[in-house]
């Protein structure tokens, strides 16, 4: 007899005990090896060889290609011990030959295949382009790393392939793993530790050790210096192990057990489908956890497929493994005869109807062997225990259904869920049965069919986690993310714990390309072609369109305007950016242009999102720096001076169904270009014009007082304070003044990059609420409430509102800095009272009853937090709203 | 050879499981749990077949079937409860299967 021995760091050694066992031939029941059993002393050998392996990096440290070239090696070593594997594999687990060359050969190319995949296509390094944190800026990215010493617990059925699944993504990722084979079945993990160890891989990182499982998987399980299991086995076994595992907090994959049905259709090809019953359950005696071992007939045509089963049954050749002409060999062992023998016992007590089969074989030659027929049992209710318990022998139970809902259900009715199939000539049909039955793998027409790049694994109690694919190479992972910020700044990264909440680090991403000037529309031409489009589609709303502006533009563009959309209403919703991007999609559009004021704009931007990256507005909203690449191109000319929206990163969209302001916040929205074109706002109401203008001069402010800002910042937010100041009073004076209005743009875009750099503060939080509850149009609200804010940052902000002073024209000279600050509150309300702002929240219909409410909303908006002054007692604002009032 | 030994404190565990579930009957010991793990032994409350051999131990009636007594020899229960696990643990002379007394098991009702 051959006699193999234990494979612990590099060497094949005895058992420390010296015990050994037989391996059994199924096929005559007689012992045709010796095995070195291992035992608790090997176990923990063989662990702290996988450990040391590790620790010290000569497998795990290497770069993937120099380990996928050794493990290229090593399935040349496999495929140079083909014939004793293809032997060992028949003798041990009673596979026929015919079926073992395939098994052995795949187990050769399923390490050379996974191998090549993981060097060139899995992502052992991934770049999250797109954080969702707007607040720390940086380099995101992931590393997939090994998890350790995993421990690869491998049945009896399938002792090559089952030990690959577990031996190839292990090693590929750079895991050490000890593989302990079942104890029927050891030698062809041995026979893989041997072209291991010829092809080079370093002592400790493959260690292989039959024995009980009984005695050693304690030892095993939970063993500390083990960090992962993957086991293949019964569902009650892996029970046990994921409860052992979780002591340690183990990572588990568990490959466990099923029932799974084959649904046959009443327009199944019935040739095919009474053979994908039969092949289902058949194969390899039905020791196959996926085995169709229920199958699922109509009614309608239960008595003739029952028939044609038989037939079909009847007809394998049950014999020796070895011998090529046999389409079945024997079970396992003669405990695995006697449960299958048990459980057709138990099928007849439950009134189970015998077709054929339940009854052993006689081998001529092979008395010895564990040899039994094909057995179908009829009329079978699916609580029967045969028809719930796993029989892991040639047993099927065939089942009645009277509809597809019903198959359905009774394949769902089962503690597992593994796999099935589905047999019909109706393909769509098929799938949605497929779809509706909880299992982890569902063929159709077919069965038994596995690839490397598939995954295979249970829901339900058929197990935790996927082997084969890029699946199950992740489960022999385990992800790092790794933070590098922009900032390596006390300030930035970690003012939460600081008093001074004043962050002086600073991102000026502001790449919109701003074409400025009286009669600069001309240029759209050529900015569209610079963008590489040639269909834009003109956004717009009806005010807009109606004053003639929007064709002025379409004119503008000649044959590059596809349409133009005015259907934008004041503060766009869901349904309005949807509409629009179904008009964009219907148009074919490759690029948007916005004609008006912010509200077209940021539906514009939403727009864009949405046309790029299909679906709905809906599926954008609310989520901050989630866009990781360029937008549909973006164009846009503004009819009001005030939001800035066309260079900033913000997009206002109303949820009417939540009744909230809803936002894209994200670098990838800002536009790529913006025309300011003053003749595009001579026809803006007085009223909008100091709105809008005080909107603008609250970003500049604010984004100068706010813990954010910074020298840039304060460039652009001054200069578009001194524009306002000195501008605002001439539009509302002389609405054609086109010098003015031109001023103001630049005002409101410059006040636009101004907070996109530093963000706004409490005068947004409270003109937010005000707006929201009653209707408060933004700038007004903006304005009212920016002189108190200012003076309630006084303290915070003293030097920054001197220089606000300054900007808006206050002779600050002899003034304390505090004074001069303040003075810059009082500049911005002789302003309103000059052009003609509502000056109080009364006069704009906010009831002073509702100011508690206000507050208690303002307090939780999220500018809050880029407050000059920490905001964090209601009370406080409710004094502001007060005064405001 | 007796068919069943029990550990200290099995047999008044398994009379108040049943006793708790308001069951009456043999317990059977059974071939259970089947997979490419090999089969185990399981108990399930039943009835006595002609065949059965019976036998009764700690005031607990136990019935195993001839064959399955011939493959397993005897059976011996003991009774786990550390650290989240919680049952029976059978373990036979003639182990059936090489992860013999692994797991635990409750009385199937």
């Amino acid at each position: 007899m051959e006699q193999y021995k234990l494979f612990i760091d590099g060497e094949f050694v005895d058992a420390a005990d010296g015990k050994t066992f037989e391996s059994i031939d199924p096929g005559t029941g007689l012992p045709f090896a010796t095995v070195a059993q291992a035992g608790t002393a090997d176990a923990e050998a063989a662990i702290a060889a996988a450990r040391r392996a590790f620790d010290k990096g000569e497998w795990s440290g290497l770069d993937i290609a120099a380990r996928i070239a050794i493990l290229q090696d090593f399935a040349d070593e496999i495929s140079q011990r083909g014939v004793r594997m293809v032997t060992a594999e028949c003798m041990d687990a009673g596979q026929t030959i015919s079926y073992a060359k395939i098994i052995v050969m795949w187990a050769s190319l399923m390490i050379r295949n996974l191998a090549t995949y993981a060097a060139t296509k899995f992502q052992f390094e991934e770049e999250i382009l797109a954080s969702g944190n707007p607040f720390s800026p940086g380099r995101e990215f992931v590393r997939r790393e090994p998890i350790g010493v995993c421990l690869g617990i491998v049945p009896w059925n399938f002792p090559t392939a089952l030990a690959m699944w577990k031996i190839a993504p292990a090693l590929i990722t750079g895991n050490t793993i000890v593989v302990k084979p079942a104890s029927n079945t050891p030698l062809t993990a041995l026979i893989l530790a041997e072209a291991a160890k010829a092809a080079g891989i370093p002592n400790g990182v493959l260690n292989v050790i039959p024995g009980p499982g009984g005695a050693l998987g304690r030892t095993l399980c939970t063993h500390p210096d083990v960090d992962k299991i993957a086991f293949t086995g019964s569902t009650e076994v892996g029970r046990e192990i994921m409860r052992m595992a979780s002591d340690t907090v183990k990572k588990v994959t568990l490959e466990l057990g099923g029932k799974s049905a084959n649904i046959i259709l009443d327009d199944a090809d019935m040739d095919l489908a009474v053979e994908g019953a039969c092949f289902g359950t058949f194969l390899h005696q039905g020791q196959i956890c996926e085995s169709g071992t229920r199958v699922l007939v109509p009614s309608k045509i239960y008595d003739g497929f029952v028939d044609r089963m038989k037939k079909r049954a009847e007809a394998l050749r049950i014999g020796y493994q070895m011998d090529p002409t046999s389409h079945m060999g024997p079970v396992v062992s003669k405990e695995q005869l006697a449960t299958v023998e048990h459980y057709v016992k138990l099928g007849k007590e439950e009134g189970a109807e015998l077709i054929t089969g339940g009854q052993r074989v006689e081998v001529p030659g092979r008395e010895g062997g564990y040899y039994y027929a094909p057995t179908i049992f009829a009329n079978v209710d699916n609580k029967m225990r045969i028809a719930q318990e796993e029989i892991f022998g040639p047993v099927v139970c065939v089942i009645k259904y009277d509809s597809d809902e019903e198959a359905v259900a009774i394949a769902n009715d089962s503690i597992y869920g593994l796999a099935g199939g589905v047999f019909s000539t109706n393909i769509a049909r098929a799938e949605r049965l497929a779809r509706g039955v909880r299992t982890g793998t569902m063929w159709i027409n077919n069965y038994h069919v596995f690839a490397e790049y598939c995954p295979f694994g249970g829901y339900k109690q058929s197990g935790v986690g996927r082997e084969l694919g890029r699946w199950g190479l992740e489960e022999y992972t385990q992800v790092k993310r790794i933070h590098v910020p922009y900032f390596s700044n006390r300030s930035a990264n970690f003012s939460l714990l600081s008093d001074n909440k004043k962050i002086d680090s600073f991102n000026y991403n502001c790449p919109t390309n701003i074409v400025g000037g009286h009669g600069s529309l001309s240029s759209i031409y050529k900015l569209v072609v610079d963008l590489g489009c040639r269909r834009a589609l003109i956004l717009t709303d009806p005010g807009v369109r109606k004053a003639g502006l929007a064709d002025l533009v379409k004119n503008s563009l000649v044959d590059f305007c596809v349409g133009i959309y005015d259907d934008i209403p004041q503060d766009p919703d869901l349904e309005s950016v949807d509409g629009a991007t179904a008009a964009a999609r219907e148009l074919k559009a490759d690029c948007i242009v916005s004609v008006g004021g912010g509200s077209v704009i940021d539906a514009g931007k939403a727009v864009c999102v949405t046309l790029k990256n299909g679906g709905k507005a809906n599926d954008y909203i609310n989520r901050w720096h989630t866009l990781s690449e360029p937008q549909t191109p973006h164009i846009v000319v503004p009819t009001t001076a005030g939001t800035g929206s066309e260079v900033t990163t913000a997009a206002v969209i109303t949820n009417k169904t939540a009744g909230r302001k809803l936002f894209i916040a994200d670098p990838r929205i800002i536009p790529n270009a913006a025309i300011l074109d003053p003749r595009f706002t001579m026809t803006l109401p007085k009223n909008m014009t100091v709105g809008s203008a005080m909107d603008a001069l609250t970003h500049a402010v604010e984004a100068s007082m706010s813990i954010m800002a910074n020298q840039i910042c304060d460039g652009q937010a001054l200069h578009a304070i001194r524009l306002i100041s000195e501008n605002l009073p001439l539009v509302v004076a002389d609405g054609n003044n086109e010098k003015a209005r031109l001023n103001m743009q630049i005002a409101a875009t410059m006040a636009g990059w101004s907070f996109t750099i530093a963000q706004v503060g409490l005068a947004h939080c409270m003109a937010h609420t005000v707006g929201t509850l009653h209707h408060v149009p933004h700038g007004a609200a903006c304005g009212i409430v920016l002189p108190k804010v200012m003076r309630f940052n006084v303290d915070h902000a003293a030097a920054k509102l001197a220089r606000v002073a300054q900007a808006l024209g206050v002779d600050t000279s002899g003034m304390t800095e505090r004074d001069a600050a303040l003075a810059a509150a009082d500049a911005v309300e002789a302003l309103m009272e000059k052009v003609g702002h509502p000056m109080r929240l009364r006069d704009v219909g906010v009831p002073e009853a509702d100011l508690g409410r206000c507050s208690l909303h303002a307090i939780a908006d999220t500018n809050v937090i880029f407050n000059a002054r920490p905001v964090n007692d209601p009370m406080e604002v409710y004094a502001i709203y007060q005064q405001a009032h | 050879m007796p068919l069943v030994t029990l550990e200290p404190g099995v047999g008044q565990a398994i009379r108040s499981s049943l006793a708790e579930a308001g069951v009456h009957g043999p317990v059977r010991i059974e071939i259970q749990f089947s997979g490419c793990c090999d089969p185990s032994l399981g108990l399930m409350v039943d009835k006595v077949r002609e065949s059965d051999l019976v036998e009764e131990v700690d005031a607990v009636t136990f019935v195993i079937s001839p064959e399955t007594h011939e493959l397993a020899g005897e059976v011996r229960i003991s009774r786990v409860d550390e650290g989240g696990r919680e049952g029976f643990v059978l373990t036979s002379s003639r182990p059936i299967g090489e992860w013999d007394g692994f797991s635990t098991c409750r009385i199937r009702m």
